[in-house]
């Protein structure tokens, strides 16, 4: 009995929390149904009687939407499909192997992300100005999987250190190479491990602003992010519905990819530790 | 870029030491590891290697505009170094960043646990329910979060204080967030620890999964308090990943820039109100000094190494044999 | 399973490799390509303008493509540098005219014969002085905008004002006729203005004779401890106290006056003339505009004469992006300018619109190179906060301030 009402009282409790938490995400989507008046009304509309696609229509027809679009897509997949693979590699030699160098490669993977990013990026642009890596999105590819690298690495080490050798023995028994035993059995262990790494790297490429600001000139090859920007770019009037349109247009990708892949995530957290 | 938290499971797989001996066989097999690292090393070498020597490098010159543009930068030795440490703007940031970090970090994994702890309490739909809003707020980009804050706080027709009139908690009619220091870098914890905390709460959730439950039943059937069940039973099991998620949220909140700076905005900012990322922004790249931006952003990173080894080395030895 | 994610990663980076390699810019094939940097200002207020400049240059040099980047002016000049570091400038560039100074003695453009542009020998003083250096001109005046005010007529009617203020003293006074009429209306402002919006108070401070720093023997130094300034400074604060209700630390971005406008919370809103295009449905045909009048009766309060310049980088196309400069900068395009709200750059084509009066009486910023730090550092707006708020008197915050200024202008 105690159990139930207490079990309710933690319910209503969490769907507090939930409409506290999820607020400023409502207050976006909601003004960009609202009309220009409403929106700068000194009463709050909460919910607009006449709600309006206008400033969804002003968004997408904004110059190069759909170009920009399809430029995050190609970058996010890119970074997240390269760092993934390299990063799994060295990942199981720090997990399961020892050899000279690897206390040093450890720090470097925490070390590199120490390092204030706003630092490097000019000698990270004439670096890549000297390669035409400028305003190409290869050079943004490779400049996102430069940080995300380590940071996968990282992470993905801490889920193969719990695969137990049990397995790996077994698996050489069957007259595999080391490594290939741990090509076989790792990788199907760690999959879930690997869509939750993948999940982290998707958000933050997707998200991130100032690397691709400086690298991307023309509006046709720039990411969502950038397009974002011009919004608020002008010394003129800043329209306000359209931002939040375009902001809330910007957040659905990660949100549906999130979606898609969330069961495997909480599995894959969970399973981290696989105990045979 | 960097909401850096992850996830490690504590554990040791370790190797019992035997002689081994040399032959072609075990040296094919001994480059294996190499071989494996080798694709990360040349990516990120090939990368950053030049940009990271050219920072140091930097960090020795005089280097302005006027030397950007000819690609020749002066000699000065040490001179950037000792401006800096001089400078009492840095000393005065620098402590104020420590607190600003601690606050924000302090923050961001008591609530992202205790909203861990919560989700584990809850039926099936209030709990999908949770997680649904924390991954909304995750997915929030950093930049589009600002414009909501500042929306939501404006000065005239903000529903900030709007609310708070209606709630009969002040007249906050036209009330300025953005007018002392305090009240700039609270409203930058706010927004920076609701970004943050989707990421605790969801990991913290996920170890809290692989607590034996037998254990922490076992404990509450003995009569044991709910704190010291969760203190000698839970936390043990929480360690390593509360470990990860706490050294990597001291560097990142350490060196945080477009929420503070987009927050307060360019308007507003000024040494008094100066975090280390802001700091570091303000007096290499607008003021276009890039050798001092080069000597800034090493002593932050000795600064954030320092605040972190203690996590750090934690880390690196998981998964060594004692 | 595990085959399967394994394929669906190298599917994954396979793509990204493919699209992103086929979306990158085949540099080589190029090389006949004009980059030009305009602030997105243009894209959304006048992009037939552009087209039209760009259709004169391609007809004039063809065999040519040009390629106009936007940019935003919170970052342009960050990514700027990075070009200048890569040696990868546009070929033109819009800069901000507080913004050219500093990098003009960087050497960062090319001197342009001033003579092959038109209308030069007119060009608006203000304008022309922030692109020349040493002797030289490196940059080409583009468009201005003054400060004005716009009013609620109904308002005006409503309290009985049968004219419009010519001098400062009546302005105060009407808007305390005004504040009078609007009792029952909570929050509402007789004159709007943030207390550090700079633009207006530095007005104040010119309209006496004052200045924000003066030159000579190669040095700066702050003025705003003279009399001259100290007294503006005292008119301002006195104006503000009497007329605004807008926060004192704040200045006039956040909210926008015409949002404020806009919910009738104000009578008279000072700022650029567009923005007469934010005053909500409600009160479009019960608005206008009118200069702002000088504490000497007749006269205008200088307004600050805010504008663009183009400039060619070192490292761009000298001849052909000064030709652009040229179609961009033409009689023909500085009237459709003019068409939309701005002030052309040149005497001989003023008009008499709103802004063309305000800009009658004009102040600038000092044309020092670091006078970019002395706005980034929020000097001026710290001390009108200061004054405001009562913190600091007058003659303290003026002369702390301007001995930050020296200091900063002075700074190697």
């Amino acid at each position: 009995m105690r159990r139930t009402q207490r079990r309710a009282a933690w319910n209503a409790f969490a769907v507090g929390l939930f409409v506290v938490m999820i607020f400023p995400v409502f207050w976006m989507i909601s003004t960009a149904f609202k009309s220009d008046d409403e929106i700068v009304s000194y009463t709050p509309t909460w919910f607009s009687l006449h709600p309006t696609v206008k400033h969804f229509r002003d968004a997408i027809n904004a110059p190069f939407f759909w170009a920009d679009l399809k430029n995050s897509l190609i970058v996010v997949s890119a970074t997240v499909g390269i760092s993934i693979a390299l990063a799994f590699l060295a990942a199981v030699a720090l997990a399961k192997y020892r050899f000279g160098g690897r206390k040093l490669f450890i720090v470097l993977m925490i070390g590199i992300q120490m390092l204030p990013q706003a630092g490097l990026i000019i000698p990270l642009y004439v670096v890549l100005a000297r390669y035409h890596q400028v305003n190409a999105l290869t050079g943004v590819i490779v400049t996102y999987m430069t940080f995300a690298l380590p940071f996968c690495v990282w992470t993905l080490r801490g889920f193969i250190i719990n695969i137990p050798r049990e397995l790996e023995e077994a698996a050489m028994v069957d007259g595999n190479t080391r490594l290939g035993a741990f090509l076989k059995i790792l990788l199907p262990l760690a999959a879930p491990g690997l869509v939750a790494t993948s999940v982290f790297t998707f958000i933050t490429s997707w998200n991130e602003y100032i690397f691709a600001q400086t690298l991307l000139n023309d509006q046709g090859k720039q990411t969502l992010t950038v397009w974002l920007s011009h919004f608020l770019g002008s010394s003129r009037h800043t329209d306000w519905g359209a931002l939040m349109a375009g902001s809330t247009l910007t957040a659905i990708p990660v949100v549906v990819f999130f979606l898609l892949v969330q069961r495997r995530i909480t599995f894959g957290l969970t399973a981290g530790a696989v105990k045979a | 870029m960097s909401e850096t938290e992850g996830v490690a499971v504590a554990a040791g797989a370790s190797w019992p030491r035997r002689h081994r001996r040399l032959t072609a066989a075990r040296v094919r097999r001994g480059s294996v590891p190499y071989a494996l690292i080798l694709p990360v090393i040349a990516a990120i070498g090939a990368i950053l290697g030049y940009p990271l020597y050219n920072l140091v490098r930097l960090s020795f010159q005089h280097y302005g505009l006027f030397e950007l543009i000819r690609h020749q930068g002066q000699s000065v030795g040490l001179r950037n170094f000792s401006s800096v440490l001089h400078d009492s703007i840095f000393w005065h940031t620098l402590v104020r960043t420590i607190v600003f970090t601690a606050v924000n970090v302090g923050l961001t994994m008591a609530i992202g646990t205790a909203i861990a702890l919560l989700l584990v309490r809850l039926s099936a739909w209030a709990r999908i329910l949770l997680t649904s809003g924390l991954v909304l707020v995750w997915a929030t980009p950093a930049v589009v979060a600002v414009q909501v804050w500042i929306w939501m706080t404006n000065f005239q027709n903000g529903i900030v204080n709007y609310v708070l009139t209606k709630l009969h908690l002040g007249d906050y009619s036209q009330h300025d967030w953005y007018a002392t220091t305090f009240s700039q870098l609270g409203l930058a914890t706010t927004l920076i620890v609701w970004g943050a905390v989707p990421f605790v709460a969801i990991s913290v959730y996920a170890a809290l999964a692989q607590v034996p439950k037998d254990l922490a039943e076992a404990a509450e059937i003995d009569g044991a308090k709910p704190w010291r069940v969760f203190a000698d039973v839970t936390l043990p099991f929480l360690r390593p990943v509360l470990l990860i998620l706490t050294s990597l949220s001291i560097i990142w909140d350490f060196g945080v820039f477009t929420q503070p700076y987009l927050l307060i905005g360019q308007g507003h900012i000024h040494p008094g109100n100066y975090l280390m990322g802001i700091y570091l922004y303000e007096e290499g790249y607008v003021k276009t000094d890039f050798g001092r931006g080069a000597a800034i952003s090493l002593l932050m990173l000795a600064m954030v190494a320092l605040l972190s080894i203690v996590y750090v080395r934690k880390m690196v030895a998981l998964g060594d044999e004692t | 399973m595990r085959s399967r994610v394994f394929v669906a990663a190298i599917a994954a980076v396979a793509l990204g490799v493919v699209a992103a390699t086929a979306s990158a810019s085949p540099q080589q094939a190029q090389a006949n390509k004009l980059t030009v940097w305009l602030q997105v200002d243009a894209q959304s207020g006048w992009p037939d303008i552009v087209a039209a400049a760009n259709a004169q240059f391609l007809k004039d040099h063809p065999g040519w493509t040009v390629d106009v980047q936007y940019q935003n002016w919170s970052d342009h000049l960050q990514k700027f540098d990075a070009t200048l570091a890569g040696g990868n400038s546009p070929d033109v560039i819009e800069m901000g005219n507080t913004e050219m100074t500093k990098y003009m003695a960087a050497g960062a453009f090319s001197a342009l014969n001033k003579s092959s542009f038109e209308n030069a020998p007119q060009w608006l003083s203000g304008l022309a002085k922030s692109g020349s250096y040493g002797g030289k001109t490196y940059g080409v005046p583009y468009y201005a905008g003054s400060r004005v005010a716009t009013y609620r007529t109904d308002l005006f009617t409503k309290a009985g004002i049968k004219k419009l203020p010519t001098s400062l003293a009546e302005l105060i006074a009407d808007a305390k006729k005004i504040a009078s009429q609007a009792k029952s209306n909570k929050g509402f402002s007789p004159v709007y203005f943030g207390g550090e919006d700079w633009y207006v108070a530095m007005a104040f401070v010119y309209d006496y004779g004052g200045a924000i720093a003066r030159t000579h023997g190669g040095k700066w130094f702050g003025a705003l401890d003279s009399p001259q300034a100290i007294q503006g400074l005292t008119a301002y604060k006195n104006f503000f106290l009497a007329t605004s209700t807008a926060s004192k630390t704040n200045d006039s971005t956040n909210p926008n006056p015409y949002d404020v406008y806009a919910q009738g919370k104000s009578g008279v809103i000072v700022g650029p003339s567009w923005y007469s295009c934010c005053v909500g449905a409600k009160y479009k045909t019960s608005t206008a505009q009118f200069v702002l009048p000088s504490h000497v009766a007749g006269k205008t309060l200088p307004g600050f004469l805010g504008g663009s310049d183009l400039a060619v980088p070192a490292s761009g196309n000298a001849a052909l992006g000064s030709d652009w400069i040229k179609d961009f900068t033409g009689t023909t395009s500085e009237k459709g300018l003019q068409a939309k709200g701005n002030i052309p750059n040149a005497t001989n084509l003023l008009g008499t619109s709103i802004n063309e009066r305000a800009a009658a009486r004009s102040w600038f910023v000092p044309t020092a190179k670091h006078w970019v730090d002395v706005e980034n550092g929020n000097i001026l707006k710290n001390m009108l906060g200061q004054i405001l708020t009562g913190k600091l008197t007058v003659k303290q915050a003026a002369a702390s301030a301007s001995d930050n200024i020296t200091s900063v202008l002075n700074g190697s």
